[in-house]
């Protein structure tokens, strides 16, 4: 039985329901437009980010461990990651903020705890994945040397369990850094009901610029995004990947790969001092620390997740009484008879968007994939492009695609094709990077070129990473479907009928509790089954058949 | 011929005792024992059998790496916990840690122990030494090839100075000459001062390799892994070359056995 579903779902519930019990009206002032201040939003925003990367780090480290340790450990965390990365965390934004506001008694720490928490959320899963899948393909012949010899404790994390999850969680700690940027205007500006919390930051000042429509700040704002990132490509990224090849297993071979701006820029030479005089002494000093840090509670591993699954339950059941209280406490809203048709609605602009998305990245994919010179370059591009904030931008998409006439239906499946295409092309990507040397060279010797290379050697090779892409594709346009379908642009509102807009409607406008706990519920509910009874069987049998044999 | 189980060489104390010992996989279907088997101290002793019959497993249960569904295994008369301290392991493929030099492998053991660095380097030097490894200290075991990566893990099993080697499948993953070498290092090795390791556990799917190296040879079947017989090989004189007729013939006496 899943237990993590309903514990998830039982967390989720009380969220909503105790957070947005809590909300009173709180207006922070519009953040000061000078550009001049930008570095220290600039030093604000990442300061977030870090806070959220260290924290996600540390708990995908504890519980991808975990989960491949312990089989009952596995049981209740698997399922869990697995719901929550594909249920629209944005959608319960407002009432987390709420909620880290009521703990911090309504002081300005509370609303940046809450804007950690978001970023965090963006983070987490897909480290916490990368462990997990580290630590359970590791050779066993190497675990059960660990064990002969005595390895254990903070030695073990040291020297076999960080060093095996390294290459991995350092190729995902970029993927997930580039999702906090996603995040991040989202997390600084967030409104609630009649609460409207600001922090300042590169975030919220991009997203004010657009919406006041001071299109000159905007850019400036954007140009210092574009060479942050690039800058910490530069000195983070790509020497903690330098770094982390020394732990790649020779035996594993091909591993997803993406060349950086870091090649072309500087030719890796600032990458190379960075490496050298920084990230490899350094290394081996935080490997040893994060060591001690992650033995403390591996120890108590079991009495910790027995602990969790009884606090489950308990918040589960509690919040089930608070759902039947709210449900039966009046009469139902008009507008919850609406769901089913939003609900419709929105689902066939969020499978549009995968489906669109699939269209574009497949052959972009190929082509950068065959075009070896040109690979670093669209990669690095593709990086920094999926660093934007985009949510800043969907005014003006939005405003866009409305005045060419092409209406907000459109309009709002290309915000959706936002939150679905990066997860589309980077996965592909990296399974054509997998695809082994050998396959290639068999299908040249055989004179297999074009169409025909296309049909019988990309596409399979590259079909499980399709997949994959498109499971997060489809969370992360469940996610993208919340601003998506309700923009706010230039005074004017432009809205299509989905459960997006219903949602927003309730949180922004009505703060109608009703309609907020059960679109969201009915949402997850179709999420999680789509999930279920449609992707999970798809991927087990595309796995089972095209999986390279590592 | 079916001689049973050479009875108690009184001179030999035991090492490790498998009495009734029994693996069951997914804890329904038996693939290995009820297995009663001796370790004693300063033999050379080699399980064979074909795959499938569990002679792995039963090395690794011996080794307290794999915990038995059933019977028990005592170490000097009490019930083993967890890895057995007496035991050190090399692996068929290695189990080298790829991000660790070969010195920092070889001493990997040591410093679970909690030996200090300076003791566990000039302990690791020296048994890399014995095995014909010196200069190579500060390789990593991508820059090795396969006969002395498979040193470094003989090495590294030795450093800990423990009474029992167990070896799972050592020389199956080198090439024939490179495997004579290992063989003829590991023969040297037991024999030598240096080397406070005398007794040794092998696994191996190969006839010959256990006439050639041990004392006594226990004969594995499969479905489920059982005891078909135990040879006595004390007596045939060492050094022994795989073509003299004594352990030509006893070669061919075990295909027999096992046909």
């Amino acid at each position: 039985m899943d237990l993590g579903l309903v514990a998830t779902a039982g967390v989720l519930l009380l969220v909503v329901l105790i957070g947005s019990s809590h909300l009173r009206p709180y207006d922070t002032p519009e953040i000061d437009p000078r550009p001049a201040l930008l570095p220290i939003y600039l030093l604000r925003s990442l300061a977030r980010l870090a806070v959220a990367y260290g924290l996600a780090v540390v708990l995908a480290l504890g519980t991808g461990h975990l989960a491949a340790r312990s089989r009952f450990a596995r049981r209740l965390i698997l399922p869990t990651l697995d719901v929550l990365q594909s249920v629209p965390i944005l959608g319960f934004f407002p009432a987390a903020v709420a909620v880290f506001i009521g703990l911090f008694g309504g002081s300005a720490l509370g609303v940046e705890a809450a804007a950690v928490f978001l970023i965090f959320t963006s983070m987490f899963w897909n480290l916490a994945f990368s462990v997990y899948e580290s630590l359970i393909t590791f050779p066993e012949e190497l675990t059960l040397a660990a064990a002969q010899f005595g390895v254990r404790g903070p030695l073990r994390w040291s020297r076999v369990v960080l060093p095996a999850v390294m290459p991995n969680l350092v190729y995902n700690s970029i993927l997930s850094w580039a999702n906090g940027w996603y995040f991040l205007t989202a997390s600084e500006i967030i409104a609630a009901g009649p609460a409207r919390y600001t922090l300042p930051g590169l975030g919220s000042y991009l997203a004010q610029a657009i919406t006041v429509g001071r299109n000159d700040e905007a850019l400036v704002a954007l140009l210092v995004l574009l060479l942050t990132t690039v800058v910490l490509h530069l000195v983070v990224w790509s020497p903690l990947e330098m770094w982390a090849e020394r732990f790649h297993l020779e035996e594993t071979g091909a591993r997803p790969r993406m060349p950086r701006v870091a090649r072309l820029l500087a030719r890796s030479r600032i990458v190379g001092w960075v490496t050298r005089v920084v990230v490899i002494p350094g290394g081996q000093r935080l490997l040893t620390a994060a060591a001690r840090l992650m033995d403390l509670p591996g120890r108590y591993g079991t009495v910790f997740a027995a602990l969790l699954g009884t606090a489950v339950a308990a918040v589960l059941g509690y919040g089930g009484l608070r759902l039947h209280a709210l449900v039966t406490s009046r009469r139902l809203s008009p507008e919850v008879m609406d769901i089913p048709l939003s609900l419709a609605l929105s689902f066939v602009r969020v499978s549009a968007g995968v489906v669109l998305a699939v269209l574009i990245a497949v052959p972009l994919a190929y082509l950068t994939f065959r075009g070896a010179r040109t690979r670093s370059v669209v990669l690095s591009l593709l990086q920094i492009l999926g660093s934007v904030p985009a949510t800043a931008f969907f005014p003006i998409i939005a405003v866009g695609t409305v005045r060419l006439g092409l209406g907000m239906n459109v309009g709002s499946i290309l915000l959706v094709l936002t939150g679905t295409f990066f997860y589309v092309m980077f996965n592909v990507l990296s399974g054509a990077a997998a695809i082994p040397r050998q396959l290639d060279e068999a299908a040249a010797a055989l004179g297999i070129r074009g169409p025909r290379y296309v049909a019988r050697v990309f596409l399979p090779a590259v079909l499980p990473s399709l997949v994959t892409g498109c499971v997060t594709a489809w969370g992360g346009g469940w996610n993208a479907i919340i601003f998506s379908e309700y923009v706010v642009a230039g005074g004017r509102r432009y809205e299509v009928m989905g459960i997006g807009a219903m949602l927003d409607r309730a949180t922004y406008v009505t703060g109608d509790r009703q309609v907020i706990a059960l679109s969201l519920l009915s949402m997850v509910a179709l999420v999680v089954l789509v999930n279920r009874v449609f992707w999970q069987p798809v991927y087990q049998r595309v796995a089972a058949r095209y999986k390279m044999e590592t | 011929m079916a001689a049973p189980l050479s009875g108690g060489d009184a001179a030999h104390a035991v090492l490790v005792r498998l009495e009734q010992v029994e693996h069951l996989y997914h804890g329904r279907i038996r693939i290995l024992g009820p297995i009663d088997l001796e370790v004693r101290e300063g033999e050379f002793l080699a399980l064979v059998g074909p795959s499938g019959c569990g002679k792995s497993t039963l090395l690794r249960i011996v080794a307290g790496i794999l915990p038995p569904s059933r019977g028990a295994v005592r170490l000097g008369g009490r019930p083993l916990k967890g890895a057995n301290p007496k035991a050190a392991m090399v692996f068929q493929s290695f189990a080298l840690f790829p991000w660790l030099t070969v010195v920092d492998n070889v001493a990997i053991g040591l410093e679970a122990r909690g030996v200090g660095q300076r003791e566990r380097l000039k302990k690791a030097e020296k048994y890399l030494a014995l095995a014909g490894l010196s200069g190579y200290e500060r390789a990593f075991p991508k820059e090795l090839s396969r006969g002395m990566k498979q040193l470094v893990g003989l090495a590294r099993a030795l450093a800990v100075e423990p009474e029992l080697l167990c070896m799972d499948e050592p020389f199956s993953a080198l090439d024939v000459l490179t495997a004579r070498a290992a063989r003829d290092l590991v023969l040297d090795l037991w024999a030598s001062p240096e080397v406070t390791t005398k007794t040794i556990l092998l696994v191996t799917h190969s006839i010959e390799e256990a006439v050639t190296l041990s004392d006594r040879v226990v004969v594995l079947k499969a479905n489920p892994g059982r005891i078909a017989d135990t040879v006595d090989l004390a007596a045939l004189p060492r050094p022994r070359r795989a073509d003299a007729p004594a352990v030509r013939e006893t070669v061919d006496r075990m295909y027999a056995l096992l046909a």
